[in-house]
Parts: structure tokens; C-alpha cells; sequence
């Protein structure tokens, strides 16, 4: 444990050594304004992962989109989602490598990372459980079990938000 | 002329009891930018639609009415907590052209959205048959887009543009 611990510490000190790490502090001549243009373009992704998400999770709640059905709606927005988070995880990526062990250090990075980890694990039980008999409710009110997924999702995915921009006022 | 008009706000009890409260700008910011979500998800909906690279699911004509009073409660939301972030700091907004871009070009896009709305509201079979009028959606979805990529980096480049001044 102590010695993946080390570990760690070394590769977080490694990759701050990096010239793309350097970049990204704006260290290198005409980089200086790279690391606002990646978070804005992260901004810009991570704006269409937490719509399509809640057009999903609102749909699940049974709180809009009632017109179509719910596997119609997933089927056209979780695509979006899927691309969107892609896009804003190589940009956040970029972010992290510029101050990869205050960013590691960082308890609203951890908690945000604990969010995303209990959503994708939440869209799991959701998928394995109340999806696998959606005909019975598609075009209905989706049955309690997944409109408790839909909540919790919501929730993290809200949170997730909130602590993204809480890092930005605690690593500068 | 905007200096006193800044200063002026910044006096003011409103805003110096929001100026107190230190979780008030990071709170509003994250209201925000969940906002920004719902109606830049919206928008790119429709104008891919619009566009043609998105064909699977609903027709434009159905996302238009689901999806715009969404993005009109998105912008209300939007509109307060903006409001909030301008009285806290009058100064960070004021002072930065990244600011006065952005409000500029969401008068346009607003402008443009409700008159996009209506029109698919009056005539929704012309907007859902891709022969018809090729023209005019796509130059629509195209400007609207880039519009709100620019706002949305103008929104991010006012936090770091802007220069004290009080």
C-alpha cells in the first residue's frame, strides 16, 4: 500500500515535469492563455453531458419528455452524453497534468471523482435492473426502481457540477 | 461612465451583503453553468437536426416544442443568477469587453431563437421535410451554434479578463 502510495507520488511529480504540463501552466512562450481555452472547451462538453443526462433523468423521474418513450429518449440522448464526456474528459485530462498533485490532493477532485464513479455505477444497476423490462413501462411512468436512478443520478451528476467548479476556486 | 455605475453597485447593502457571504458567487456559478447545460444541450439538438447530422429520434418540428420551454427556463435561471454574480461584482463584469460581447450577442441569439420558434410553431411540416426550405434552417443553426460557443467562452473569458478596478 505505502509503496503504490509512493508510487503514485512519484508518477503525479513525473508528469508535472512534462512539456505538455507546462504548457498547460502557460510555461512555455505562446501558451499563456492554453489553459483557459481548454477549460472553456471543457466547459462546452461537460454543458452537454449534464443536459443530456438530465433529459434522461427527467424522463426516467417521469417529469418530462412524457411524449416519447423512454427508450426512444435514451436511444437519442445517451449518444450525446457518451461523446460529450469523452470530449470533456481528454480537456480535463489536459487540466489535471498541469497541477497533477494539487489537483490529486485536492478533497472537491476526490469527491468529484467519487460522484462520477457512483453515477456510472448507478447507470449499471439501472441498465442490469429496471431497463431490462423497459417495454413494460416505456411510454408510461417509469416504475419506482427507476426513478430512483433517475434521482440519485441527477443528484451525483448535479454534484459533480458543483464540486468541477468549487476545484477552481480551491487550486488557484 | 461605467466606473461610478460600478462603484455605485458595489456599495449597495444588496451587494455587499452578497460581497459577505462567501459561498454566494461559487453557488451561482455552478446554478449557472447547470443552466447553461439545459439550454446548450437544447440548442445543439435542434440545430444538428436542423443541420441533418442527427437523424435518429424526434423531428425538428417535435424537438422544437419539447425542448424550447426548457430552454426558456434554462434562460430565466440564466438571467438571475447572472444577476446575482453582477451585483456581487459589478467590477469583474463591467470591466472586461469579453462581458459586453457576451450580452450583445445574447440579445441576438434571442432574437433569432423566438422568431425560429415561431416560424416552426405556424408551419411545423415545412420545417420536418428535409426538402424544404434547405436553406434557410441551415444558416440558422449554423450562426445560432457558433453564437452560443461564443457566449459560453465569453462567459468563461470574463473571469479572466477582467481588471480591477473599484
Amino acid at each position: 500500500m505505502v509503496r503504490v502510495l509512493v508510487s503514485l507520488g512519484a508518477l503525479l511529480t513525473s508528469i508535472e515535469t512534462w512539456r505538455v504540463s507546462a504548457a498547460m501552466r502557460g510555461e512555455i512562450p505562446g501558451t499563456e492563455w492554453l489553459f483557459p481555452i481548454v477549460e472553456t472547451l471543457h466547459v462546452m462538453a461537460l454543458t452537454l453531458v449534464l443536459g443530456s443526462v438530465a433529459m434522461a433523468d427527467l424522463r426516467l423521474l417521469g417529469l418530462g419528455s412524457r411524449k416519447v418513450s423512454a427508450s426512444r429518449l435514451l436511444e437519442e440522448v445517451l449518444p450525446w452524453t457518451w461523446a460529450a464526456w469523452f470530449a470533456a474528459a481528454v480537456f480535463g485530462t489536459l487540466m489535471f497534468l498541469s497541477k497533477a498533485h494539487i489537483y490529486a490532493d485536492n478533497l472537491q477532485f476526490q469527491l468529484k471523482f467519487a460522484c462520477m464513479g457512483l453515477a456510472a455505477l448507478n447507470m449499471a444497476v439501472f441498465h442490469l435492473g429496471p431497463f431490462k423490462h423497459v417495454e413494460r413501462w416505456d411510454s408510461g411512468v417509469p416504475p419506482l426502481a427507476a426513478r430512483a436512478c433517475g434521482a440519485l443520478s441527477l443528484t451525483l451528476w448535479v454534484s459533480v457540477a458543483f464540486l468541477g467548479r468549487w476545484v477552481g476556486f480551491t487550486t488557484t | 461612465m461605467l466606473r461610478p455605475i460600478s462603484q455605485w453597485l458595489a456599495q449597495t447593502p444588496v451587494s455587499k451583503i452578497l460581497q459577505d457571504t462567501p459561498w454566494v458567487v461559487p453557488t451561482s456559478q455552478s446554478i449557472h453553468i447547470f443552466a447553461i447545460a439545459i439550454v446548450f444541450t437544447s440548442v445543439c439538438m435542434i440545430n444538428l437536426r436542423l443541420l441533418g447530422v442527427w437523424r435518429r429520434g424526434r423531428s425538428t418540428s417535435e424537438l422544437v416544442i419539447a425542448l424550447i420551454p426548457w430552454m426558456w427556463r434554462g434562460l430565466a435561471v440564466l438571467a438571475v443568477t447572472g444577476l446575482v454574480q453582477t451585483i456581487t461584482e459589478p467590477a469583474r463584469q463591467f470591466g472586461t469587453p469579453a462581458f459586453w460581447a457576451k450580452m450583445a450577442m445574447i440579445v441576438v441569439v434571442l432574437v433569432m431563437t423566438v422568431g425560429f420558434a415561431r416560424a416552426v410553431r405556424r408551419r411545423a411540416e415545412d420545417w420536418d421535410r428535409p426538402s424544404a426550405r434547405r436553406y434557410y434552417p441551415k444558416v440558422f443553426a449554423v450562426v445560432s451554434t457558433l453564437l452560443w460557443l461564443a457566449i459560453i467562452a465569453c462567459g468563461r473569458f470574463i473571469g479572466y479578463t477582467w481588471s480591477a478596478y473599484s
